[in-house]
């Protein structure tokens, strides 16, 4: 050890450590640092500053080499990240590439990744909507995972106070299942997406179509401006990094307002190794990292420790931590680390079209994408052959019918019409999956990356909940789209990895009972009052709604907690 | 990469109408700098006649002013699989040989109407193929049809069909499209959900 000088030790000593710079430890870090707090933000991944970097956001479509699409030898390379969606040649230098960062598939499991600062927060596709008590109170009822230590109530505060901040647009809907939060103007729905709205509104009880919630600011407050940050303008290329702030991402947002304070310090290329427990002092102190440029392995102090690095890198970080208290990880009295690992099932999908509204057409782009179906089945009652239940998108669509048949000056005609086709519809399932002591994550003993670290091992499947859900959605959304009239209606599902929807969730669960949990209900650790995890590894059950909002505000809640904990002096 | 290879790739980047000076040191040779395959300044040529049949020069560019030919070359060299780039190649030489067969005279010699119903008799075969392959596979019972016995090869249709749609590809995607045919912008700075529209009477 190189580094045992008291100076050294002393610069590399700080009140908080955030590990990870994404959507949830950009929070972590805003919060400590708007409270005074010296804090070090660790980032496995290089810098990605707000605008500066972000090269692709000024293109037009004929600038890139390949209009958009990847060159074959990239997507032979990949085959992992090459399946999403938003993988292109505008944005896959944010995303991850298979070879840089190995796993092993026990079964497959499509594992997208962004490590950078900002993490996953520049790829998102930024819908937001609140959890409710249908889903806190969820596994209490149905009897599936363990009861959740918290209710809705409990973080309905925390859920205003990042809407706030982040800038969420939707309108007051007034459902019991998907909570209003504080909302900047919504986007919205066309008309055909109202057309459908009203047609499920009078069909069906308990159904509703509604404008779908984003992170965008569809106008922004004093608060956004602060920020740097001015209006949404609509350019729906938001996976490039928006130059206009114009929808959240911990790049414009968060670590800016950190760094701002002046007592951040961001250390991007530092790959946290493991969370260092004191055996005698019966507490976590610090973090073993290894700067990835130079592979020199340092240690820096804290007094609390927030473990932000996305779900399953969240629970190799503390599998990897292992002590003589904690030989199986930090924390991991119960054995349950590493295991309930949940996701979304995204795996069906219908289109349509619809005869009607030909008066009818937009101008422009809609970022929020269109409209959101909330979950509308075993809402009030267990009524189906399946647990919980999914949310859909819903979304119109009209485009000019360009033929590309024939050659010649009649086909440059057809390519310069501009008379428009009928409306197209399309829908796609967002389904909640039953967290299970089967779906795991393990260190692997042999293999190691680059680093030194071991590397994640994938056992999570779908099961036959999954399945049954998947035949229901398809069954409910065919009869609604036939009762409003729509025509060629299909349906398709597919035979996608788990992970491709990119909300794993889940192995460093919440609960009340030590035994069966590895968090209590303040996000900290049952066993290590100084180490607290606030992203998805923290999720109890996975909900169908879309989880980012729910990390930052129990984020926000927990960062609050830890701090009057610490002024109590008790961690 | 030399400094020729990097303005040549700019000019496809940026889409440029200019017409790229021939080279005259590196006459068999494409214009455009390939990595996988293999193409002569007179398959490229080929390509460029056959792009300009798709998208010709009216009133407005045609393919080759746009350089379509080199972006078609572009794309199938980064953009397609190996078993493609191969087919496409021997499709090429099947193409040149179909037209003296059917002709009996290069591509180049051909006058446009020719040309135009040579590209559209092999448009109509991949059809009447894809049609047939869609009705055996509805009646998932059925014996499985015999495929038809086409004029073209496989690798000839295979040839035409990357052509022609990375030609459309790149025409509707080129600057002049974007600017004056459908005015991409990148900041529209609206969204109108309900946007008046007057479908054009049928004539
Ligand atoms: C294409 C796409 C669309 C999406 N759409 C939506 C959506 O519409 N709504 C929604 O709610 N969610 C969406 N998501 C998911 C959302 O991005 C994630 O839920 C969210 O970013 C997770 O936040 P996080 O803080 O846990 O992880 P991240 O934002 O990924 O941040 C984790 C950070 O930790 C760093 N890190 C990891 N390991 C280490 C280590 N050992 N040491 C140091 N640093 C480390 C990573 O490099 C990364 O920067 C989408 C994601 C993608 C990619």
């Amino acid at each position: 050890m190189a580094n045992l000088n008291i100076d050294s030790v002393k610069e590399r000593t700080f009140d908080a450590i955030v590990i990870g710079s994404g959507m949830s430890g950009g929070w972590a870090a805003k919060e400590f640092t708007d409270k005074g707090l010296k804090t070090l933000i660790l980032e496995r991944g290089r810098d990605v500053k707000h605008i500066k970097d972000y090269p692709t956001t000024n293109m037009y479509p004929w600038e890139f080499e390949h209009r958009g699409e990847l060159p074959m030898s990239v997507q032979e390379a990949n085959p992992i990240v090459n399946r999403c969606y938003a993988f292109g040649e505008s944005a896959a230098h944010f995303f991850v590439k298979d070879a840089e960062h190995p796993y092993i598939q026990d079964k497959p499991f499509d594992w997208i990744r962004g490590y950078q600062v900002g993490g996953k927060s520049l790829l998102w596709a930024r819908q937001t909507q609140r959890w409710s008590d249908f889903d806190f109170e969820g596994p209490a009822r149905d009897g599936f995972a363990v009861d959740w230590p918290i209710r809705y109530k409990d973080i309905a505060p925390w859920y205003s106070y990042v809407e706030k901040f982040a800038g969420i647009s939707g309108n007051r809907d007034g459902i019991a299942e998907l909570p209003d939060g504080e909302f900047l103007p919504a986007f919205p729905l066309n008309t055909v997406e109202e057309y459908f709205r009203d047609h499920v509104k009078s069909k069906y009880k308990n159904r509703y179509v509604i404008s779908a919630r984003c992170a965008h600011l569809s106008t922004p407050k004093q608060i956004h401006l602060d920020q740097g940050r001015v209006q949404c303008q609509r350019r729906t290329i938001c996976e490039r990094g928006c130059p206009f702030g114009g929808y959240f991402s911990a790049n414009a947002t968060t670590i800016p307002w950190a760094l701002k304070s002046g007592h951040a310090t961001l250390r991007p290329f530092s790959v946290v190794e493991s969370i260092i427990y004191d055996d005698k002092l019966g507490k976590a102190t610090g973090v073993r990292v290894i700067d990835t440029n130079t592979k020199e392995a340092i240690e820096y102090y804290a007094k609390v420790i927030f473990v932000n690095a996305a779900a399953l890198n969240t629970n190799l970080i503390l599998l990897n931590s292992k002590s003589h208290r904690f030989p199986n990880g930090l924390g991991n009295d119960s054995g349950v680390l590493g295991k309930y690992v949940a996701f979304h099932n995204y795996s069906a999908h219908i289109g349509a079209e619809y005869d009607g509204a030909k008066e009818w057409t937009t101008d422009g782009r809609n970022p929020a994408g269109g409209g959101y179906i909330p979950r509308f089945r075993n809402v009030y009652k267990q009524e189906t052959d399946f647990l919980r239940g999914y949310a859909s998108g819903f979304s119109a669509y009209r485009y000019p019918e360009r033929s590309w048949d024939g050659v010649g000056s009649s086909l440059k005609d057809n390519l310069a019409n501009k008379e428009l086709g009928p409306w197209h519809v399309g829908s796609h399932m967002m389904g909640e999956t039953i967290p299970k002591e089967s779906n795991f994550v393990s260190l692997d003993d042999k293999q190691k990356d680059t680093w030194g670290v071991p590397l994640l091992k994938m056992n999570i499947d779908y099961d036959d909940n999954d399945e049954k859900m998947k035949k229901d959605y398809v069954e409910q959304l065919t009869e609604m789209f036939t009762s409003a009239g729509f025509t060629n209606i299909k349906a398709s599902t597919d035979r996608r990895a788990p992970g491709l929807d990119i909300h794993e969730m889940g192995g460093a669960r919440m609960g009340n009972d030590p035994k069966t949990s590895i968090l209590n209900k303040w996000n900290q650790v049952h066993s290590v009052k100084n180490v607290f995890v606030t992203d998805g590894a923290s999720m109890t059950s996975t909900s169908c709604q879309n989880p980012s909002l729910t990390y930052m505000a129990f984020t926000a809640r927990a960062a609050d907690y830890a701090m009057s904990e610490m002024k109590k002096g008790n961690i | 990469m030399d400094r020729r290879t990097v303005i040549k790739n700019l000019a496809l980047i940026i889409g440029g109408a200019a017409l790229l000076p021939a080279c005259s040191q590196d006459k068999a040779k494409s214009k455009v700098a390939l990595k996988n395959i293999d193409i002569t300044a007179d398959q490229e040529q080929l390509i460029g006649d056959v792009a300009e049949t798709i998208i010709p020069k009216t009133t407005t560019p045609g393919a080759k002013d746009l350089q379509l030919h080199l972006f078609v070359l572009k794309m199938l060299d980064d953009c397609y699989k190996k078993e493609d780039q191969q087919a496409f190649v021997t499709g090429m030489g099947h193409f040149a040989d179909q037209s003296k067969k059917l002709y009996s005279k290069t591509f180049d010699q051909l006058d446009t109407k020719t040309r135009e119903a040579f590209l559209l008799g092999i448009e109509q075969e991949g059809k009447a193929e894809e049609a047939a392959a869609q009705k055996s596979g509805d009646e998932k019972n059925a014996a499985p049809a015999t495929p038809p016995a086409g004029k073209y090869s496989p690798e000839l249709k295979k040839f035409y069909s990357i052509v022609k749609r990375q030609t459309i590809n790149g025409y509707t995607n080129s600057k002049y499209f974007m600017t004056n045919i459908v005015v991409y912008e990148l900041v529209p700075g609206r969204y109108n959900a309900h946007f008046p529209y007057k479908q054009k009477q049928a004539v």
